[in-house]
């Protein structure tokens, strides 16, 4: 970072060279393609013997000189002063290695203009072929300075083997020239049509106006048939990184791509029709048009080249921040703020931190980047990232983002940037306090003395997150849990009840009181949920259960439990848009329209649109689901591996403020679900214990996709294979929902753990996992007595501290498992001696709670 | 802050830096003379117009050939601009950043300024009641142009104001601290209008050798430009020597040595220059004023060096040589020169006697 920038706000992002060099390139073409133009259609004239020719063309000649010369030349100069303005370190680069490759360019100058004027000012006054020569000249000279800037501009994009050889010659015959020679003569040639449409229109006379338009149509029309096969040359000629980020990577060169291949057939036909309609007054408008349209087409190809680059401005030398390349891991090692020369705040304390952060986004993102203007605006970009998602991206930039550069930084500018690009930029993106009122419940009354049947009821799953569709407009497609319960006949040898009893359940919502049955499989009653209970209006990640079991209509036992569900899904630090609820939780419509418009970006799909007519999206339609048999569409990732694989290019998986599973999932301690209230949460655990990161945990659902022969798989996998704790070949594959950590892996044989990792051992089959495993006597699911997956009891939930112990309280009044410290009695009324449920089942309950 | 701290690490050359001073001069000189006519001619046709003065002639003769002077002023300019910036780029890229906002503008005030040469040219006779406005605009905004100039030229070379960047980001810092400023923009200002009244003077005396005599009647008015101009100049450059620092103005070393030497040098040959020049003995006061140039350049580029000298010195650039593009460089420019001279020798009148008498616009 050598010099200082340029602070334009609104008019950065590139707006200023947009302007000037589009309007320039377009000019330059002109006076190429349209100095070929002025000798042929000279040599037409007289080789026709038509004063009347001669004498359009030279007053076409006047309009071309006017326009190429004056403001052609100028807008040229412009563009010097320009990139050197906005870039000066890449414009020293290209003058550095092209000094004499621009002064010839320079020489070449110099012709045209000496050439030109006496061209014009020549015209009927000098020998035809003398006068001839001149125009020839003029061409010649003005190719050659195609010739020459189009060596450099393609360097910027191909540099080919002068990375290596530092030569000359390497850098101006680089890959790409040819093609790029051979595209730039033909656009401007057809350009030179397009002028010629321009003023062959003023003609009066019919029948020379249609001679000299007709004449104008072959130069649009032969030009831009070799112009695409051109294209195609160009395109194929490209190294495949460059090819990638432009037809591949870069959603943002969409648009600019059809434009330039939906434009060529609307200026065939438009060519055409010059030809054809014959009327003055539709012939201009249409000439117009028609100019318009060629300077749109040239404009795309401009913007796909220069975008073809990212994120560099010399590709693979120099980055678009005018940071070498070669000096990256230095200045991430060192400091930005350390390297650079145009810092004021190289000593960060409390007091500037927002100051340097400011000088961080002026060395960083305004080299591209508006504030406000209409191009490349940071402003709303930055609004859609809380702090932690900003750091997430910036960390990921350059990988997950290939069109970003990587942050030119270290760790600690890092978070200053972030913080300043999220609280000072755009103010007011952070989440509202999370204010936790303890709710105390009471459990279901139990005498021991008197009650005979008793109830072992949870969920299949302890905390399910749900996208509320119904508001948000997503069906994230979490299924709602089911309810299980196992009733069982109190006794020195305890029955399971079955279907000799009836089973009911009751959820209390704000809205309404969902009921129904449970039907018994076996030992177990069940309910699957039909639909995801809605939570509270005063928030609390939970709903309450009753449940009751009825024999001949009498109740004879009931008990209660709390449904976990969180709405505190992460995707708002990225995605933007305010929380649904209380300023903290719940997916909001805003924050799934920007979901939406990302997929439909990346995926070239139309959900937006279906959103916007009020549809519900539902992600399972298209990626398979397994926790819900959801088939999904062929060739697609399931919606695990998708939502994992993705996002874990964009998680920084070295934030020491967060935890990346938080990042999205409701366990951050500060946020409005609140952390892990399982047992192993309380212990210190974290999800990556079991899970492994976000990185291994996608590795491994990726894997199993890459060997599955879904595409995206191995494109996803490539992005985090270095990112794992361990190589991606040591990464099992895995099934989601059926191919989990299993407990035992720790708890070998039932014993207390000698690891605390679970990670890359997984559970074979659906039947293997902790929700659906049973006591070793093949009676009592784990669940029963030691609660659901992530709400194992004791459980600590900062909502409620009975909440997720309710049975053991009812039963036991302690938080600990079903049966823990001995307590066979609250099933089988005395103490039992043999550990028939399994082993160490008879031991003192290890993990005491106060 | 030390400025030192600001200043950019330069690019390597491919040859040494020696080959694009030479450049940087010659390119620089062609530059100056074509640019001090166009200038030159703008202030005469100006105070002409407004001032009404009878000399009808003069001002279509300047409306015709300002378009060229403005071209060449531009084409000649692109080549020491790069050459300086090979040189210097470390330099000026950054105060141009800093005064990005009036550097940038230029561009369009140039579009302006040529759009409106042509309009005076092409319109002159239709628009005759515009003239002193037309002309005012265009030397006013010429003369805009040339303090933005003058101002980078400034501010490249004083590394010291830089810092005042960090509390105006936004491009629009011009360099008043400096005391040479303005005698530095006032002198190429009247050594601009000077070389114009010159120029005429040298049209004039060429149209008096073919036998016209009105041409011969002009001749005086238009040294009297020139000689007036120089001596109000020997004024602004007693002010603006006045303003270098000590160490530039008394003999300290070889280069300051040198530096006096060329200035004395220059004064000479400019006295001499306005002796012939009061005499309207056109020619003698041309070669000596072209040598008053020459030393004045020399002047200019040592006065750089030693400004500079306490950051930086062009021996200092590092060289990773490459000679086939400067070969070939040279090898296009001489066959550029000579297709130019072939061209001129194409339209020639001697080479084109039958349509040559027809031709008013290229003969006025």
């Amino acid at each position: 970072m050598n010099y200082p920038i340029w602070q334009l706000d609104a008019f950065g992002g590139g707006l200023l060279i947009a302007i000037i060099a589009i309007v320039h390139v377009y000019v330059s073409h002109f006076a190429v393609g349209g100095g070929l133009f002025l000798v042929l259609t000279e040599m037409k004239g007289l080789r026709e013997g038509s004063a009347e020719i001669l004498a359009y063309t030279r007053k076409h000649t006047k309009f071309f000189l006017l326009l190429t010369m004056v403001f052609g030349g100028l807008t040229g100069v412009g563009i010097w002063f320009t990139i050197a303005l906005l870039s000066p370190a890449a414009t020293s680069s290209l003058i550095h290695i092209f000094v004499f490759g621009w002064a010839m360019e320079w020489v070449f100058f110099l012709a045209e203009i000496v050439s030109l004027l006496l061209y014009y000012y020549t015209f009927d006054r000098l020998d035809p072929k003398k006068h001839l020569i001149l125009g020839w000249i003029y061409f010649i000279s003005a190719w050659m300075s195609l010739f020459l800037i189009n060596g450099i501009i393609d360097f910027m994009l191909t540099p080919g083997d002068w990375l290596t050889d530092n030569n000359f010659w390497s850098g101006f015959f680089n890959p790409t020239f040819w093609p790029a020679l051979f595209f730039r003569t033909f656009m401007a040639l057809m350009i030179a049509g397009l002028f010629g449409f321009l003023t062959s229109v003023n003609i009066k006379k019919n029948v020379l106006r249609h001679n000299m338009v007709r004449y104008c149509g072959m130069w649009l029309l032969a030009p831009l048939i070799l112009l695409l096969g051109s294209a195609l040359w160009y395109k194929a000629a490209l190294p495949t990184a460059q090819q990638e980020m432009i037809f591949l990577v870069a959603p943002e060169m969409k648009p600019f791509l059809s434009l330039f291949i939906w434009l060529s057939p609307l200026i065939f036909a438009g060519g055409l029709g010059m030809a054809v309609l014959r009327p003055q007054n539709v012939q201009r408008p249409l000439a117009w048009l028609l100019l318009l349209l060629g300077f749109v087409q040239l404009g795309c190809f401009e913007f796909i080249r220069e975008g073809g680059r990212r994120p560099y401005i010399i590709h693979d030398y120099m980055y678009s921040t005018s940071i070498f390349k070669a000096d990256m891991a230095e200045t991430q090692k060192s400091g930005l703020l350390a390297s650079a020369r145009w810092i004021k705040n190289r000593t960060i304390t409390p007091e500037n931190r927002m100051d340097a952060g400011k000088e961080l986004l002026t060395l960083l993102c305004l080299p591209c980047h508006s504030l406000g203007g209409p191009l490349n605006n940071i402003i709303p970009i930055a609004r859609q990232y809380s702090p932690a998602g900003m750091r997430s991206y910036l960390a990921t930039m350059g990988n997950a983002s290939p069109y970003m550069p990587p942050f030119a930084g270290n760790r600690a500018e890092l978070e200053i940037l972030a913080d300043y690009l999220t609280t000072q930029l755009v103010p007011g993106t952070g989440d509202s306090p999370v204010r936790i009122t303890q709710e105390i419940l009471a459990p279901a009354a139990f005498n021991e003395e008197t009650v005979e049947t008793l109830i072992l009821a949870g969920t299949d799953m302890g905390m399910v997150l749900s996208s509320e569709p119904e508001y948000s407009g997503i069906d994230f497609s979490f299924a709602p849990p089911t309810l299980r319960a196992q009733i069982i006949e109190r006794g020195e040898a305890p029955a399971i009840l079955g279907k000799e009893i009836q089973v009911s359940y009751r959820i209390e919502t704000d809205k309404e009181a969902l009921t129904g049955t449970m039907t018994a499989t076996g030992s177990t009653f069940e309910a699957a949920l039909p639909k995801m209970p809605a939570v509270s209006k005063d928030f609390r990640p939970y709903v309450m259960a009753e449940i009751s079991a009825s024999k001949n209509g009498k109740i004879i036992a009931a008990t209660k439990l709390k449904i976990g569900i969180s709405t505190t899904l992460g995707c708002r630090n990225c995605h933007g848009g305010p929380w649904r609820q209380e300023g903290n939780t719940g997916l909001s419509r805003e924050t799934a329209a920007n979901i939406l418009t990302a997929h439909d970006k990346r995926s070239k799909t139309t959900l937006s649109s279906a959103f916007a007519n009020g549809s519900i999206i539902t992600c399972r339609d298209c990626h398979a689901d397994s926790s819900r048999d959801a088939k999904g569409l062929p060739e697609r990732l399931n919606l695990s591996a998708a939502m994992h694989g993705f996002h874990a290019a964009f998680i920084d998986h070295k934030d020491p403020n967060t935890n990346s599973c938080d990042f999205c999932h409701g366990g951050n301690p500060h946020g409005a679900t609140g952390k892990l209230e399982d047992l192993h949460g309380s212990l210190g655990l974290e999800c990556a214990n079991c899970h492994g990161t976000l990185a291994d945990h996608a590795i491994s659902l990726l894997k199993e996709e890459q060997q599955a022969r879904i595409p995206a798989g191995g494109k996803l996998l490539g992005l985090i294979a270095n990112k794992g704790s361990l190589p991606v070949n040591a990464i099992k594959g895995r099934s989601p929902w059926v191919m989990e950590p299993d407990c035992l892996s720790c708890h070998k044989d039932f014993q207390p753990p000698e690891t605390d990792t679970a990670f890359n051992s997984w559970t074979k089959d659906r039947q293997g996992l902790f929700a659906h495993r049973h006591s070793m006597d093949g009676v009592l699911l784990c669940t029963s007595c030691h609660g659901a997956p992530h709400s194992l009891y004791p459980t600590d939930n900062p909502h409620s501290k009975q909440a997720g112990n309710l049975q053991p309280l009812q039963y036991q009044k302690n938080p600990y498992p079903i049966g823990a410290d001995r307590g066979c009695a609250v099933c089988h009324t005395v103490e039992m001696e043999d550990e028939v449920h399994h082993p160490g089942s008879l031991g003192t309950f290890r993990n005491r709670v106060e | 802050m030390n400025p030192a701290s600001l200043i950019p690490s330069p690019d390597p050359l491919q040859v040494p830096w020696g080959w694009f001073q030479i450049l940087l001069s010659i390119t620089f000189l062609l530059h100056l003379l074509v640019m001090n006519i166009m200038l030159g001619w703008s202030i005469i046709a100006c105070t002409n117009h407004v001032f009404k003065l009878s000399r009808a002639g003069e001002n279509r003769l300047i409306s015709k050939k300002l378009p060229f002077t403005i071209a060449f002023t531009i084409n000649f300019g692109v080549a020491p601009l790069l050459f300086l910036q090979v040189l210097y780029g470390h330099f000026m890229y950054t105060s141009s950043v800093l005064m990005a906002g009036f550097w940038l503008s230029i561009v369009l005030l140039l579009i302006f300024t040529y759009y409106g040469a042509y309009i005076y040219n092409l319109q002159f006779a239709s628009l005759s009641s515009l003239h002193a406005p037309l002309t005012t605009f265009i030397a006013a905004l010429f003369l805009v142009i040339a303090f933005f100039f003058t101002n980078n030229t400034s501010l490249m070379v004083t590394p010291e104001t830089w810092p005042r960047y960090f509390d105006h980001p936004d491009g629009l810092l011009l360099n008043f601290g400096d005391p040479t400023l303005i005698p530095r923009y006032l002198h190429s200002v009247l050594a601009s209008v000077a070389i114009g009244g010159l120029a005429l003077g040298l049209y004039y005396d060429w149209k008096k050798r073919g036998g016209d005599a009105a041409a011969a009647t002009r001749i005086p008015s238009a040294m009297n430009w020139f000689s007036y101009a120089t001596i109000l100049n020997f004024g602004i450059g007693t002010w603006y020597f006045s303003g270098l620092p000590p160490s530039i103005r008394t003999v300290t070393g070889t280069a300051s040595a040198f530096t006096l030497f060329f200035l004395i040098a220059g004064i000479g040959a400019a006295i001499l220059s306005v002796i012939y020049g009061l005499q309207h003995r056109v020619r003698r006061a041309s070669v000596a004023v072209l040598g008053a140039i020459i030393c004045m350049v020399a002047v200019r580029e040592l006065v750089r060096r030693q400004t500079l000298a306490p950051w930086f010195s062009t021996s200092d650039l590092q060289v990773v040589p490459q000679y086939s593009p400067l070969l070939l460089f040279l090898l296009v420019f001489v066959a550029g020169l000579a297709l130019i001279w072939y061209m001129i020798k194409l339209v020639l009148p001697a080479n084109n006697p039958a349509k040559n008498s027809a031709d008013p616009e290229v003969q006025s």
